[in-house]
């Protein structure tokens, strides 16, 4: 039983341009300091689960709505689901995570949260999103795994 | 809050706290033209806008029906206001007032004749609680329901009887089955009647377990195809314009009413429109301010065209447990047809508590037979896993989902008091005891010679049994749970 | 100045160590986790080393272990929605039972103080209660349904057969068994954490329960019975559970894991902030609404999130802690 997609014909933005490389980055022996750009760069391409569109073309992520502290070691996304009530908030936010639990090294603490106001089930998402054991059981169901590597396949 | 529905379907079946539009994934018709993009969707503020066709068209909101519900994995929240939309209550009223109802397809019908069908364990339920004796509960009800725009009351003796028979004729051919092929799913035979088991089972254990369980329709279900098909042609009105209410101690049974397999394709009707418990009838009579002693008498009728026994249609009940007699029955069917004991007697002996009860058949010193009675999800947990491991020793098991069985459904009356529950089951089981015995089923019998041309005919097989089908564990993909 | 000493540093797993379990006697512990392997240490001179590996007995993460009051058997709770038994009856530990019912992810279990009933649950909202009836032989006792979220673990009072439950719903429930028709069911509801409840542990007596939560609080709960002297209402059969204590602003980030040694009273807390803390009761304590002093900081104790911590039973004030990095510590508490 397939279903219509809630949102069959969102709004598409335009792609950022391609962040430029510095000395610095170059440098084996800086301490590799993340900051917002690199994570909205390691997330930017992840699918949509309905759309041939990247959450970036659908600004469901953005640059803005990241923050990262590096004494703190955290790293807190806030993504903006199409409509309030989509129902794939929570595979996307999930995708998130994951993108970012095998991208950053392990030092970092992440917070996945949908962007205050945007959606009917807010908290209940974000509850979920936020708990540790019950994302790594659903990394270990083998059917929502596949879905999640293809979301965040690159095209 | 407990829930209406038996513990065994809140298990498998009662899903997250989250709404609708995160798990549901029911999908939507929308009546349109081709158009080259696909919908263009907008969001209004009252709804949503279908605008792809030039001009705003709103979109239907969609409502799950219980059918939708079963079709799927079977996610049924717990809130109740997604639960049953289909209020029972409201539609039962409004199809008294209109006379007019909307079938699980969604089609809108007219009722020529509205017939309810009572199950003794809710009359009890509300004889105790009204403190009326049964005769004058039956009588009330009957009254209350003429009242509110019933055409036929009845009671359920002959389905039940039905019920009883076929599954003691099913037992004995799954003995000589399981004689001929000793590694067959024949043995042991478990009961049908409860939907609590059947779905958990389904849902849960599917090919291992579907086998064993029995095939005889539940009487709910009997009576269904009997009012659908025999009544209404008797009466000579179409059946998709019959509605059949049935009163039932639980939930459970409105999704057994539910199920596709209770649709006829050929009658385009379900065998039964609605189920209402003794629980929402003590609502009903709350709203209207009044007690069930306060309703004016009414009558039962006996519509089966037989006068056999010549006693007016009463709530009856059959020897046995207050779930519906059938661990009694089959145990005193097969020893006399297997083993020639005409007088066996019936000793339960309660095993770990006493929701799990045994009883046993010896014949020249050796255990012949042994059965049992298993109500209550620990119980059937228990059960099932013995049963994976090939450690069951019995040949026939009773299994209902709700502990103490039907006459503690989900659906009978609350006692007032948490602690006084004990208490209520006590004194239904003892109002149940009091019960005038339906006589020897020679109305039923009848009706296998003139309806349904003979014991084991195809017409027979089709109205008294049915078929069972496990649940695809296989998750719907963009909506798996974690 | 109290501290927490480094004993050894573990490295034996793959993956997040979920749990870590000492044997009755002290002596041995079990831990298990990501890598869906239980591996039993004990010490050779003086150093802890692995002395088995039980493999096989699971296909996903096991999520908790638990060691029966004799010390002879062994449960496992894991994600493939299963609980094995482990004994060592035929010289090697083997897996002799395996408990089925759940609908997916178990996420705990307990023995009870007798050693005769264990209890599971997990994220199907349902808390099992399993009886020992014979060689291997468990059955099921009752499933209760109290909850309406994920049940993240289960614990038995230290000497009665009450069982303590804590969810995803935020609340800790406790169960006891009515003996006349015996028939499990839930005799009260702690209601006050504003985020999933993790973990709790009863003190010695088992007239007060420690839980920890989502929320970054503890708090402390105590039972005040039918006819208790402080005038507390207790309104039906039951005694009724008041938090008497909360402990906030310590911790920064979600407390997974809280124990209580019963022999010297002191909590320690396991957190995703990376930190194992530890509070002693006041002296001037008042019963009716105590306080509870930080008294240790161990800082970065993990490079990852701590997500057990459990004192020796044996009183010696041996802690060990268990992280998502797949390390497991072994620390001692000195004051």
């Amino acid at each position: 039983m397939t279903k219509l997609a809630d949102n069959i014909n969102p709004h598409i933005y335009e792609k950022g341009t391609e962040r430029e490389i510095t000395a610095s980055d170059l440098d084996e022996n800086v301490v590799d300091e993340i900051d917002e750009r690199e994570i909205f760069d390691l997330i930017r391409n992840i699918n949509d689960p309905e759309h041939p569109l990247t959450l970036e073309e659908l600004r469901v992520v953005e640059e803005s709505n990241i923050s990262v502290d590096n004494k703190q070691n955290t790293v807190d996304v806030n993504f903006t689901p199409t409509i309030p009530h989509c129902s794939m908030a929570t595979l996307i936010g999930l995708s998130i995570r994951v993108q970012l639990l095998r991208a950053l090294p392990s030092r970092f603490k992440v917070t996945v949260k949908v962007a205050e106001g945007t959606h009917a089930s807010e908290h209940a998402v974000n509850k979920q999103l936020a708990d540790k054991e019950r994302v790594a059981a659903a990394l270990e169901n083998n059917n929502l795994v596949q879905i999640i590597n293809q979301c965040v396949a690159i095209k | 809050m407990a829930s209406r529905f038996s513990g065994a379907l809140q298990l498998t079946d009662l899903d997250d706290f989250i709404t609708p539009s995160q798990e549901c994934i029911k999908p939507v018709k929308i009546e349109k033209t081709k158009s080259k993009t696909g919908a263009k969707i907008k969001i209004g503020e009252d709804g949503y806008f279908d605008i792809s066709g030039g001009r705003e068209q709103k979109l239907q909101k969609v409502e799950i029906t219980l059918a939708d519900c079963l079709a799927c994995s079977g996610c049924i929240t717990s809130a109740e206001s997604v639960l049953v939309t289909r209020q029972s209550q409201e539609e039962l009223l409004r199809v008294f007032n209109e006379r007019k109802y909307k079938d699980n397809k969604g089609v809108t019908k007219n009722v020529s004749l509205i017939v309810i069908s009572l199950s003794p364990q809710p009359v009890l339920s509300l004889a105790v609680r009204y403190k009326l004796s049964v005769e004058e509960a039956t009588k009330k009800l009957a009254g209350y329901f003429k009242s509110l725009g019933a055409d036929m009351i009845l009671d359920m003796t002959i389905a039940e009887d039905l019920s009883l028979l076929e599954a003691q004729q099913e037992f004995l051919e799954r003995y000589h089955n399981q004689q001929n092929e000793p590694s067959s799913k024949n043995l042991p035979m478990l009961s049908s009647s409860c939907p609590g088991w059947v779905c958990y089972a389904e849902k849960t254990h599917g090919s291992f377990i579907l086998p064993h369980i029995s095939t005889t329709k539940s009487p709910q279900q009997i009576m269904g195809s009997l009012v659908k098909q025999l009544l209404s042609e008797s009466r000579g009105v179409i059946p998709g314009e019959v509605y059949h209410v049935t009163v039932m101690p639980c939930y459970d049974k409105k999704l057994e009413a539910s199920r596709e397999d209770f649709y006829s394709e050929l009658l385009n009707c379900h065998d039964v429109d609605c189920v209402i418990t003794a629980i929402e009838i003590e609502q009903m009579l709350g709203n209207s301010n009044m007690s069930l002693s306060e309703a004016a008498d009414g009558e039962l009728e006996n519509p089966w065209g037989t006068e056999e026994d010549g006693t007016p249609p009463s709530i009856k009940r059959h020897i046995g447990s207050g779930s519906g007699g059938y661990a009694d029955h089959v145990f005193l069917y097969a020893a006399e047809h297997l083993f020639g004991e005409t007088n066996a007697r019936l000793v339960y002996k309660n095993l770990r508590n006493p929701d799990f009860r045994e009883v046993t058949l010896e014949k020249d010193g050796k255990e012949v037979l042994r059965f049992a009675i298993a109500n209550g999800f620990r119980n059937i947990q228990n059960l099932v896993q013995k049963l994976k491991r090939g450690k069951s020793p019995y040949h026939y098991v009773e299994v209902m989902a709700c502990p103490s069985g039907c006459l503690n459904g989900g659906a009978q009356v609350r006692s007032a008091t948490a602690e006084g529950g004990r208490e209520l089951v006590r004194a239904l089981e003892a109002a149940h005891e009091r019960l005038p015995l339906a006589p020897p089923p020679r109305a039923a019998r009848a009706l296998y010679a003139r309806a349904l041309h003979g014991h084991h005919s195809d017409k027979a097989r089709a109205l008294l049994h049915t078929a069972y089908h496990a649940v695809d564990k296989t998750d719907l993909t963009l909506n798996i749970k974690w | 100045m109290s501290k927490l000493e480094l004993l050894q540093t573990l490295n034996g797993h793959k993956g997040i160590v979920w749990n870590v379990s000492w044997h009755p006697l002290g002596n041995i512990f079990a831990s298990c986790g990501e890598d869906k392997t239980i591996k039993l240490w004990s010490k050779e001179g003086q150093d802890w080393t692995i002395k088995t590996v039980l493999v096989d007995g699971h296909q996903r993460t096991i999520r908790e272990v638990a060691w029966s009051p004799c010390g002879n058997f062994l449960a496992s709770a894991s994600f493939d929605a299963t609980t094995a038994i482990w004994d060592k009856k035929s010289g090697q530990f083997e897996c002799n039972a395996t408990l089925e019912g759940h609908e997916n992810e178990v996420k705990s279990v307990a023995w009870s103080p007798s050693g005769q009933l264990l209890a599971t649950c997990g994220r199907d909202k349902s808390v099992w209660v399993w009886e020992v009836t014979g060689d291997d032989e468990y059955e099921c006792e009752a499933v209760l349904n109290a909850h309406n979220q994920d049940v993240k673990k289960v614990v038995w009072h230290p000497t009665m057969d009450l069982l303590a439950s804590a969810s995803y719903d935020n609340s800790v429930k406790l169960y006891k068994e009515d003996k006349v028709d015996s028939d499990w069911s839930c005799v009260a509801t702690l209601q006050s954490h504003e985020s999933t409840v993790w973990s709790l542990a009863f003190d010695k007596t088992g007239e007060r329960l420690a839980t920890c939560s989502d929320d970054k609080t503890v708090k402390i709960w105590k039972e005040y019975k039918v006819d208790n002297q402080e005038g507390v209402i207790v309104t039906e059969r039951e005694s009724t559970w008041k938090c008497v204590c909360t402990l906030s602003g310590y911790h920064t980030r979600c407390i997974y894991d809280i124990s209580w040694c019963h022999q010297t009273g002191l909590i320690a807390t396991a957190c995703g902030d990376d930190i194992i803390r530890i509070f002693r009761e006041a002296e001037d304590s008042d019963p009716n609404a105590p306080t509870f002093e930080l008294i240790c900081t161990k800082l970065e104790a993990h490079p990852q999130d701590v997500n057990c911590v459990t004192w020796n039973p044996s009183g010696n004030k041996e802690l060990i802690s268990s992280s998502d990095n797949g390390e497991i510590k072994i620390w001692k508490f000195e004051e």
